[in-house]
């Protein structure tokens, strides 16, 4: 392939790679099932009290009464859903961006919607995402695939509804990604990401004993156990904290060679982070190995948005997207 | 004149029936306080884990005074708190389980504050009010005590609520004004913080309320929705947050004009962490009006604590610790610090 070619194909390999490992996580079929009636997401937790007063191990999974059977398809959720927005809103100012979301039906991480009552109250970026509870999660980090396909600064962005290792995280997701897009491998990449996570902070702390966890494991299957007894808190965690779901992308992209076929299934096993650990996995894997490497099921089963966090992406195509826009 | 000793008392037995009282609110919305109880006056059971921090807080002072670190207070923890936790840390929140987890990793502050989720807690603020006993008149260096301590379990605006309690409780020991309390708070955080920008914007609604606003229930309940609206976060589950706990409960203060009664009452009916927002307004109050300030149907039901949370202090009762403190003061005198 020409060097424009390799380009093309691995920014449509990031932004693909991220779809894909959402889709794989088992948190996307739960976010998917948010387009199902409101009663019927009822049952579904009826049948989890029932399942817990019964002492029965039959756990219920989302289902259909009634109700359309295509969110239950494997498919993409919320991460696809907010880079795709994040790419279709990148050339305009952020907080502006954030804003016309106001009064829309929307679903979003906890930083995102504490970030929108922020701006409401008139509190604007950085504080917006700094006076935030959750201001560590990787909800920026997963937007920053778009800025890092693009080839800019994620900062502004992430200061709108993160700080702390919540911006970090973002600033390390957008170099890797950018340097594999401009060529880079693996280790090129992830040594791109650790120029941006200080060793004293809690993501760059974890960033460097879940590289070394990995390594010692010798593949990215093998590094899951260790990877849950480094990176996970087991006192509490909501699993989307940058500080955890970005080293084990970084140290799974490493252990598995950089292959995503390899990396995103180990990052689905990290249960705890599946609902983004294996989306950002994903990203980083894409965007060194290409869109050709991913195979062709998965990028079929992931390419088309549901709609669930975002409801006007329902339907939207991301590699057309991705070509009109990256 | 009220001596240190006298409000040192004032400020542990305001903080112990703060946090009583508030603890069955604690959760509820201030309209479920209202149907429970109409205002909630009366303490119904026992302390939790505000007052224990506060008493082993108060030993570390005791024993370190103005020489203690960081490092000082994670070796307290590795060898008084976790040889003693066999099984679950009850009472314990989210912050201090978080580093334990990280102290048995082998971390060392202030990364043990770094690596959980709940930097921001306001389990530093809850256990802040013996850093300001100790400092009077000295916001400054209670603020820097206590930040020595919050390095060990919280980080970021965790740490700045636990300065502004410290620095609060060392401007009330010296009977400062209820607004210079206030702005003793602000002295010692960043202006550009969110510990700061809730503790203004909740002072402002205070502050605009109508005179007498507080105490007509009417006009009470529009003072909750207004201090709810400006600093509440909605959409997280937890209530234990620095900057939301510290606002509303210097606005309690405030609207209680720094009457311990007034205020914690106040406070309690706001709900959240209503233990916490009890135990810091207590505090805050009870070092402004000495021990006598404390009602005393409240302080016959402060019993020593049972060291539900933390074995090392069962038996420990606020006001010897308190004593203990307000020694601390008096030998500096002696010494000619």
């Amino acid at each position: 392939m020409s060097g424009d070619r390799i380009r093309g194909d691995r920014i449509r390999g990031a932004v693909i790679g991220l779809a894909v490992g959402d889709a794989a996580g088992w948190p996307a079929s739960r976010h998917r099932a948010a387009l199902h009636a409101p009663w019927s997401r009822r049952l579904h937790r009826e049948l989890d009290a029932f399942a817990e007063e019964h002492r029965v191990t039959t756990l219920p999974v989302p289902f259909a009464l009634n109700q359309p059977t295509a969110p239950l398809a494997a498919g993409p959720s919320d991460d696809a859903e907010w880079l795709a927005w994040t790419l279709l809103t990148a050339d305009r100012p952020r907080a502006a961006a954030f804003r016309e979301l106001a009064g829309q039906d929307v679903r979003a991480r906890i930083s995102v919607r504490t970030a929108l009552d922020n701006l409401a109250r008139g509190v604007e970026p950085p504080a917006s995402g700094h006076d935030n509870p959750h201001h560590f999660d990787d909800a920026a980090a997963v937007r920053a695939v778009a800025f890092g396909v693009l080839g800019r600064d994620p900062e502004d962005d992430a200061l709108v509804t993160n700080a702390g290792d919540g911006v970090l995280g973002a600033r390390a997701m957008a170099a890797a990604v950018a340097a594999a897009v401009a060529g880079g491998d693996v280790t090129r990449a992830v040594a791109a990401a650790l120029e941006h996570l200080p060793a004293d902070t809690a993501i760059g702390h974890n960033a460097r004993a879940a590289l070394s966890a990995a390594e010692r494991a010798g593949d990215a299957f093998a590094a899951v156990p260790a990877l849950d007894a480094a990176l996970l808190d087991h006192v509490y965690s909501y699993g989307v904290g940058a500080a955890q779901t970005v080293p084990a992308a970084l140290a799974l992209a490493v252990a598995a060679g950089g292959d995503l076929t390899r990396a995103v299934p180990a990052a689905a096993c990290l249960a705890a982070l599946a609902d983004s650990a294996p989306a950002l996995t994903g990203a980083l894997t894409g965007a060194c190995g290409g869109f050709e490497a991913i195979p062709e099921g998965w990028t079929a089963s992931a390419r088309t948005l549901a709609g669930c966090c975002l409801p006007h992406l329902a339907g939207q195509d991301l590699i057309d997207l991705t070509e009109e826009r990256a | 004149m009220t001596s240190y000793r006298d409000r040192a008392r004032g400020c542990l037995l305001g903080l112990a029936a703060g946090d009583a009282l508030g603890a069955p609110a604690e959760n509820l919305t201030p309209a479920e306080i209202r149907r429970r109880w109409g205002r909630l006056t009366e303490i119904e059971g026992g302390g939790t884990d505000d007052t224990e921090y506060a008493v082993f807080a108060a030993s570390l002072l005791r024993r370190h005074g103005h020489g203690l670190t960081a490092a000082l207070v994670a070796a307290a923890y590795r060898d008084e708190i976790i040889p003693r936790v066999t099984g679950p840390m009850r009472g314990a929140g989210f912050s201090e389980l978080g580093t334990i987890e990280a102290l048995r990793r082998g971390l060392e502050p202030p990364l043990t504050g770094r690596v959980h989720s709940h930097g921001w807690s306001d389990g530093l603020a809850m256990r802040a009010a013996p850093y300001g006993i100790f400092c009077p008149g000295d916001p400054a260096e209670a603020a820097r005590l206590v930040e020595q301590d919050g390095l060990v379990s919280g980080s970021g605006e965790g740490i700045l609520g636990g300065r502004a309690v410290a620095g609060a409780v060392a401007a009330a020991m010296t009977g400062a004004a209820p607004e210079d309390v206030v702005r003793a708070a602000l002295s010692v955080v960043p202006d550009d913080s969110w510990t700061a920008r809730a503790v203004r914007r909740a002072r402002d609604v205070v502050t605009r309320a109508p005179q007498g606003g507080t105490t007509g229930p009417a006009g009470e309940d529009g003072l909750v929705e207004a201090l709810h609206e400006a600093v509440v976060v909605r959409h997280y589950p937890w209530t234990d947050l620095a900057p939301e706990a510290v606002a509303l409960a210097l606005a309690a203060f405030l609207a209680g004009g720094g009457e311990v009664e007034a205020a914690v009452t106040f406070a309690v009916s706001l709900g959240r962490d209503a233990d916490t927002i009890g135990a810091i307004a207590g505090a805050v109050s009870g070092a402004l009006r000495g021990e006598a300030g404390v009602p005393a149907r409240w302080a016959a039901r402060i019993a020593p604590v049972t060291g539900t949370c933390l074995p090392v202090v069962a038996g420990r009762h606020v006001l010897d610790a308190a004593d203990e403190l307000a020694d601390g003061l008096a030998d500096e005198l002696v010494e000619g610090r």
